[in-house]
C-alpha cells in the first residue's frame, strides 16, 4: 500500500482518504492527514511506525526546548545545546541505520527514514534560526513530519513551504484538477517509461558486462540515465500532485535537469529538495563560497561526500560523489566561463558526463563497475564473447521508449502540455496515459507469467 | 458543463473509472468469474483490465449480463474453490494459455494427482537425474531402457555420441526459447547453423509463432515455414522453461511428442536432438514454486524418454553447466536463468562432444 503505483493505493487508500479529508471540517484536516499517514506507514512498516512516532514526539520536544531558550538572551547557550542534541539524535539515528548494512550484512533501513529525518533536521534548524517564529501545534508538526505523500521518498519539503495550517490551505476544484494532472503524468512517466527502460538496463546485466559491445555500453548508460530520472521525477510528480490535491503548494523536485548547461546547474535542477537541503544546512553553515577558493572546495567536498554517503553506504556511491565533486570543482574554477560563452558546449558536456557518473551510481560492485567502464572506454581491449550486433537488437526492441524518453526530457514539451492541460485533446491524452499505466500495472500484477518470459 | 471545462481530467477519470468499475462488476460472475478478485485491495476495474490482457473484451462483460449468468457461475465456482497449490495455479494458467488446453487440464483431475506424486519422486534426488541424463548415450547399446523391447527383436542400429568438429553444424537448425536465442547470439554458431528461436517460445506455439525473417523476401516466417523450405541434417530442440507455469507434465509432453513427430515428418532424414531444459540456480530453485529444478527434472525425464537412439537423441546440457547438486552454477548467470554471454561456449563445446554420425 505504501507504493503509489499499487492498486491498493490508487483505488482504495487514496480515494477513500481524499473523500474523508474533504468531508471533515477544515480545522480537522491535519488530524485527518496525520491519521491517514500513520495508517499508510503502518501498512508498510508495522513495527517501525513506532520509531516514526517516537522520532516525531522527540523532535517536537526538542523544538519546544529550543524555542523556549531561543528568544531569551541568558538561555542562548542552552538553546544551542538543545539544537545540538536534536541534531545528534536525528543524524545518529540515520547513521546507525545506514551502518546496519555494514555490520549486519543486510540493510535494516526503515521505509522513508532518511526523508522524514531530513525534514526533522531542517525543522530544528529553522526553529533555531527563527525562520519558524512560533512553535506550531503538535498536530500540525506531526502532520508535517509524517504526511504520506512525502513520507516514503520525499520531496523534502520545508515547514515554511507547506501551508501546514489546515485552515489556510487553498481548497479548490482548480487545485484538485491540477494535482490530479501532475499525478497522472507522474504515473505515466514512471510506469510507461522508467519501468520499460529498466528492463533494457536489466537485459544488459544478464548478458554480463564483459560481453557487451561499446555502443551497447553507452546505450545502457543513456537508458539508465533516463530510467533513473523518469522513475524519481515521476514519483515526485505524483507526490507533489497529491499535495496540491490536498490544498498545499506544488513542491518542485526536478526541473528538467537534462536541459542544463553545466553540471552544477544540473544539480540545481535534479532532486532539488535534497540539493537545497545540503546547501542550506551544510554548505552555507560551513561558509559557502565566501572564504576563497580553498574554503569553497572544502565545503563542496563535504557536501558531495555526504550526498554520496546519503545515497548508499557502499564505496561506489562515495566514488560517485567524488566524481561529481571533481566535475563541479573544475567547472567552478575554469570550465564554467567557457560554458557561459558557448552554452551548447555546456549542454553537450552534461549529456556526455552525467550518464558516465550514473554508471558509478548504478553498479554497486566495484569489480563489475570497472568492467562496465572498460566496455565504455575499451582502450585496453577486453570484452569476452562480444556480439557486435547487440546494440542493433536492443535498439529494435526499445527504440520507442528511448525516443519517447528523449522527447520527454525536453522542457518545452512538458511545459506545453502543462499549459494546455485543460484542452480536451490533452485531457483525453492524460486520461489515456493514466488508464494505460493502470492496465500495465494490472497485467503485471495479475499475470506474472506473461512477464516471466524466457 | 462549466465544471467539466474547469476540471476535464478529474471528470474524465471519474467517469471512465466508474464505467470501468461497472464493467468489472457486470462480468464478475460471468466472463471474469475465475480471476479471483480481492475486493478489499483491488478495485472492480482491475477485472476489466485483466480481461483485456487475456483477450476478453469489455463489452463481453455486458453481453454476459443479459444471458443467464447463473449457469456459468456454477461452473466457475469449482476452480476457485480448489485453493492455492501449484497444480491449481497450473490449471488456471493453462486456462489462460488456450481454450483447448484449459479443457484438457481441468477435465482430468487425475492427471494432477499423478503429477504431484511424480514431482515428489524427482524432487528428492535431483542428482540422480543428472546421471540418468548422461546415460542414454553410454547405454545406447544396452537393452533395458524405455521402448527397447520391440527394438530387440529387429536388432536396429543404434548410435553413440562422438566428438565432432564445428562443420558438423553446417546443416543444423536450432529451435528454442530465449536460451537458444542466447546460443545464437553468443555461442559462435550463427554463421554455420540456422536458428529459429524467440523469447518466450513454447512447445504450444512452436510452429505458429513467427520466429524469424525469410532471408530472401524479408517476410516473417514460422518454424513450420522454415522446416518446409529446407531439409536439415540435424534439428536441435530446447523448449520447456516457459511452459513450467502452464499445464502439467502430461499435457506438456502430449504437445512435445506431437511437435517431435511433426519435425520427424517434415525432416525425414534429420537427426533430431531433443535437449533437456537447462536448469536454474539452486537459489532460484529453492525459492520459486514454478521455475524450479524439481519441475525441470521431471519434464526432462519425460523428454529423455522420447529418445530412441536411432534418429532421436536426448542430450542434456546441464551436464556442462551445473554443479554437483544439479543446479546451474550461480557464477554463470546474473538472473539465475540465462547463461552469461561468455558461458555459451560451454554449451557449444558440449554439443561438439555429443554429435551423432551415421555412415
Amino acid at each position: 500500500m505504501t507504493v503509489f503505483t499499487g492498486m491498493e493505493f490508487l483505488f482504495r487508500f487514496f480515494p477513500v482518504f481524499l473523500a474523508g479529508y474533504y468531508v471533515v471540517p477544515e480545522k480537522y484536516r491535519n488530524e485527518m492527514l496525520l491519521l491517514g499517514s500513520i495508517l499508510f506507514y503502518a501498512a508498510g512498516e508495522p513495527y517501525f511506525v513506532l520509531l516514526l512516532l517516537a522520532a516525531v514526539w522527540l523532535n517536537y520536544l526538542f523544538a519546544w526546548k529550543v524555542i523556549h531558550c531561543r528568544d531569551k538572551q541568558r538561555l542562548k547557550k542552552r538553546g544551542k545545546a538543545w539544537l545540538i542534541a536534536a541534531m545528534a539524535a536525528d543524524v545518529g539515528l540515520l547513521a546507525a541505520f545506514k551502518m546496519s548494512g555494514f555490520f549486519l550484512g543486510e540493510s535494516m533501513m526503515p521505509l522513508g527514514l532518511s526523508f522524514y529525518l531530513f525534514k526533522m533536521i531542517s525543522f530544528q534548524a529553522d526553529v533555531y534560526r527563527g525562520e519558524i517564529r512560533e512553535l506550531p501545534s503538535f498536530r500540525q508538526t506531526a502532520a508535517y513530519f509524517t504526511m504520506f505523500p512525502q513520507l516514503v521518498s520525499g520531496p523534502i519539503m520545508r515547514y515554511n513551504e507547506g501551508a501546514l495550517d489546515a485552515e489556510k490551505r487553498d481548497y479548490s476544484w482548480d487545485n484538485a484538477e491540477k494535482g490530479l494532472w501532475y499525478f497522472a503524468v507522474g504515473l505515466g512517466t514512471k510506469v510507461l517509461l522508467a519501468d520499460r527502460l529498466a528492463i533494457l538496463w536489466k537485459d544488459i546485466s544478464v548478458i554480463g558486462y564483459e560481453s557487451i559491445s561499446t555502443p551497447l555500453a553507452w546505450l545502457g548508460a543513456f537508458a539508465y540515465s533516463m530510467e533513473l530520472y523518469f522513475d524519481f521525477w515521476g514519483y515526485s510528480l505524483m507526490a507533489s500532485g497529491i499535495c496540491v490535491m490536498l490544498g498545499m503548494p506544488f513542491i518542485l523536485n526536478f526541473d528538467h535537469p537534462y536541459a542544463s548547461k553545466g553540471i552544477s546547474e544540473f544539480y540545481r535542477r535534479w532532486h532539488i529538495t535534497l540539493g537545497t537541503f545540503f546547501r542550506d544546512y551544510v554548505y552555507f553553515p560551513l561558509g559557502g563560497s565566501r572564504g576563497g577558493n580553498g574554503r569553497t572546495m572544502r565545503n563542496l567536498l563535504a557536501v558531495w561526500l555526504l550526498t554520496g554517503f546519503w545515497h548508499g553506504g557502499s564505496l561506489n556511491f562515495i566514488l560517485w560523489g567524488m566524481a561529481l565533486f571533481l566535475l563541479i570543482a573544475v567547472e567552478k574554477l575554469w570550465l564554467g566561463k567557457v560554458f557561459r560563452k558557448f552554452p551548447l558546449l555546456g549542454r553537450g558536456y552534461v549529456l556526455l558526463f552525467i550518464p558516465i557518473t550514473w554508471v558509478f551510481f548504478a553498479i554497486t560492485d566495484l569489480g563489475q563497475l570497472t568492467v562496465y567502464l572498460g566496455r565504455m572506454f575499451p582502450f585496453a581491449g577486453g570484452g569476452v564473447a562480444v556480439n557486435p550486433y547487440d546494440v542493433v537488437k536492443n535498439l529494435e526492441l526499445y527504440w520507442v521508449y528511448l525516443l519517447c524518453g528523449v522527447v520527454w526530457c525536453v522542457p518545452a514539451v512538458y511545459r506545453f502540455l502543462e499549459k494546455h492541460r485543460k484542452n480536451p485533446v490533452v485531457a483525453v491524452l492524460t486520461a489515456g496515459v493514466f488508464w494505460f499505466s493502470v492496465y500495465c500495472l494490472v497485467s503485471m500484477e495479475s499475470n506474472p507469467f506473461a512477464y516471466l518470459k524466457f | 458543463m462549466k465544471w467539466i471545462r474547469k476540471c476535464p481530467v478529474f471528470f474524465l477519470l471519474t467517469v471512465s473509472g466508474l464505467l470501468f468499475s461497472a464493467t468489472g462488476l457486470a462480468g464478475i460472475f460471468t466472463v471474469y468469474g475465475e480471476y479471483g478478485l480481492q475486493p478489499v485491495k483491488q478495485p472492480f476495474l482491475v477485472l476489466m483490465m485483466e480481461g483485456i490482457e487475456k483477450g476478453v473484451m469489455p463489452w463481453e462483460a455486458w453481453g454476459g449480463l443479459s444471458a443467464a449468468g447463473s449457469e456459468v457461475t456454477a461452473a466457475s465456482a469449482e476452480p476457485e474453490e480448489a485453493g492455492q497449490n501449484i497444480e491449481d495455479i497450473e490449471a488456471d494458467a493453462a486456462g489462460a494459455a488456450g481454450e483447448e488446453g484449459a479443457g484438457e487440464a481441468l477435465s482430468s483431475p487425475a492427471a494432477g494427482t499423478e503429477y504431484a506424486a511424480a514431482e515428489a519422486g524427482t524432487a528428492g534426488n535431483g542428482a540422480e537425474n543428472v546421471d540418468s541424463g548422461a546415460e542414454p548415450g553410454a547405454s545406447a547399446g544396452n537393452p533395458g531402457t524405455a521402448g527397447e523391447e520391440a527394438a530387440e527383436e529387429e536388432e536396429p542400429v543404434t548410435y553413440e555420441f562422438q566428438e565432432v568438429t564445428e562443420d558438423y553444424f553446417n546443416d543444423a537448425v536450432f529451435i528454442g526459447d530465449s536460451r537458444t536465442v542466447g546460443l545464437f547470439e553468443y555461442g559462435g554458431l550463427e554463421e554455420r547453423a540456422d536458428f529459429f528461436a524467440k523469447i518466450s517460445l513454447t512447445i504450444y506455439d512452436v510452429f505458429t509463432a513467427t520466429v524469424g525473417k525469410d532471408e530472401e523476401t524479408g517476410e516473417k516466417i514460422t518454424v513450420e515455414d522454415a522446416l518446409a523450405k529446407k531439409q536439415y541434417g540435424k534439428v536441435y530442440l530446447m523448449l520447456g522453461i516457459n511452459e513450467l507455469g502452464t499445464g502439467n507434465t502430461e499435457y506438456f509432453m502430449e504437445h512435445y511428442a506431437e511437435a517431435v513427430e511433426t519435425i520427424r515428418e517434415m525432416q525425414p532424414d534429420a537427426i533430431i536432438f531433443v535437449e533437456g531444459i537447462m536448469r536454474v540456480t539452486g537459489e532460484k530453485s529453492e525459492n520459486d514454486p514454478i521455475f524450479n529444478n524439481a519441475r525441470i527434472n521431471e519434464k526432462n525425464a519425460a523428454i529423455a524418454a522420447l529418445a530412441d537412439n536411432r534418429d532421436i537423441f536426448y542430450i542434456d546440457v546441464n551436464e556442462a553447466v551445473c554443479d554437483e547438486n544439479g543446479d546451474l552454477y550461480s557464477d554463470y548467470t546474473i538472473d539465475d536463468i540465462h547463461l552469461k554471454a561468455k558461458y555459451y561456449s560451454l554449451w557449444k563445446d558440449f554439443l561438439l562432444k555429443h554429435g551423432i554420425v551415421k555412415d
